[in-house]
């Protein structure tokens, strides 16, 4: 397997992922999120579509104070804070954006679009596949691999249950740590945030003790 | 480049690069995953670890300002059960997407694990542990 690339090229390119897609957007990349926010799109684009009126909801409200305070004379009321609709969706929309001092606060507080994050899980996959097939790697099999039957299992039954059972306790501690190898491993530990030094160092500590059981006991 | 066509090129310039990166790094084998958690092999190791530190020099010089996000009580649980299901199945949430497009068709069955994973996570915290988990992506 001498094929892959050396560990330097890896690094840099996945730096170059990482940093240009901020530099672009204002963002950081995170896949968990991209698919949590995918998964529950129902609920996603309700969030959007009252971001949206709220945009509306605000300037009117500021247009009234402004017109009430010029009537009157009096100090403008200060617009009401639109926190009703986002009360049964307390996990999102109301943390603060890291680069919420550039720019201007209203875009970059918002997530990203949705539509954006379905096309992120869409080009992963188209470019994992001009990957492997540019370094003649692509080869459909029903297996997944001669790694995998010979330190955890060659039966077919028992790696379809195990690879059920580990995707369900990655997507599970993913959204639960709030972020995965990308967002709080390249993106998080990238800004050095406490959160995700924490979360990496935990993952990859439980990542080495289930690889050394699976190589050495079971 | 905040419009929305902006957003969307580099999304998926992004998806396109961190798709073939990860891919050619190795991240798809479970031969070389294992190599690497086992410390067999630091390659991977070496790339990831590379990766983090040339991040943390440009976020410095570009002054990418950090997030204020809280430590929370999901925090090490989560990590505990990702990195555990990242080393039986192979896949963490992009792994297994460029293992189907490397052909290896049983990933899908992790894919659909890691999709009933985050359902059960978004019910589960809203029903029992009602943690603001936040989020990686803002």
């Amino acid at each position: 397997m001498s094929n892959y690339w050396p560990w330097w090229a890896g690094a840099i390119g996945l730096a170059l992922v990482a940093v240009g897609f901020t530099l672009a957007t204002n963002r950081f990349l995170g896949v968990s999120s991209a698919w949590d926010r995918v998964l529950h799109w129902r609920a996603e684009r309700q969030i959007e579509r009252q971001n949206a009126l709220f945009a509306d909801d605000r300037a009117l409200a500021e247009m009234l104070a402004a017109a009430t305070a010029e009537h009157f004379g009096a100090h403008p009321a200060a617009p009401p804070a639109p926190d009703a609709a986002r009360e049964d969706t307390p996990p999102r929309g109301q943390e603060p954006g890291p680069t919420a001092g550039e720019g201007s606060q209203a875009t970059s507080l918002r997530p990203a679009p949705l539509f954006t994050q379905a096309v992120l899980l869409l080009s992963i996959f188209v470019g994992g596949g001009i990957a492997a097939a540019s370094a003649g790697r692509f080869d459909l099999r029903l297996d997944m691999g001669e790694g995998f039957s010979e330190i955890v299992t060659s039966n077919p039954i028992t790696m379809v249950v195990l690879l059920f059972v580990g995707g369900v306790l990655v997507g599970f501690g993913t959204r639960l740590a709030g972020g995965c190898s990308s967002g709080h491993g390249l993106s998080g530990c990238g800004r050095l945030q406490p959160v995700s030094l924490l979360a990496t160092a935990v993952f990859f500590g439980a990542a080495v003790v289930m690889s050394f059981l699976l190589w050495k006991v079971i | 480049m905040r419009s929305r066509g902006g957003m969307l090129v580099a999304t998926m310039v992004a998806g396109l690069g961190l798709g073939f990166t990860v891919t050619n790094i190795g991240f798809g084998d479970y031969a070389e995953l294992n190599r690497m958690f086992t410390f067999q092999d630091l390659r991977m190791l070496l790339a990831f670890a590379g990766a983090v530190a040339i991040i943390v020099v440009a976020y410095a010089i570009l002054r990418v300002r950090r997030s204020p996000a809280r430590i929370h009580a999901g925090v090490i649980p989560g990590a505990v059960l990702f990195g555990t299901g990242w080393a039986i199945s192979g896949g963490c949430p992009a792994i297994p997407i460029i293992q189907v497009a490397s052909g290896y068709l049983p990933a899908i069955v992790t894919i659909a694990g890691v999709v009933v994973g985050i359902w059960l996570c978004r019910w589960a915290n809203a029903r029992y542990f009602q943690l603001d988990r936040g989020s990686c992506g803002l």
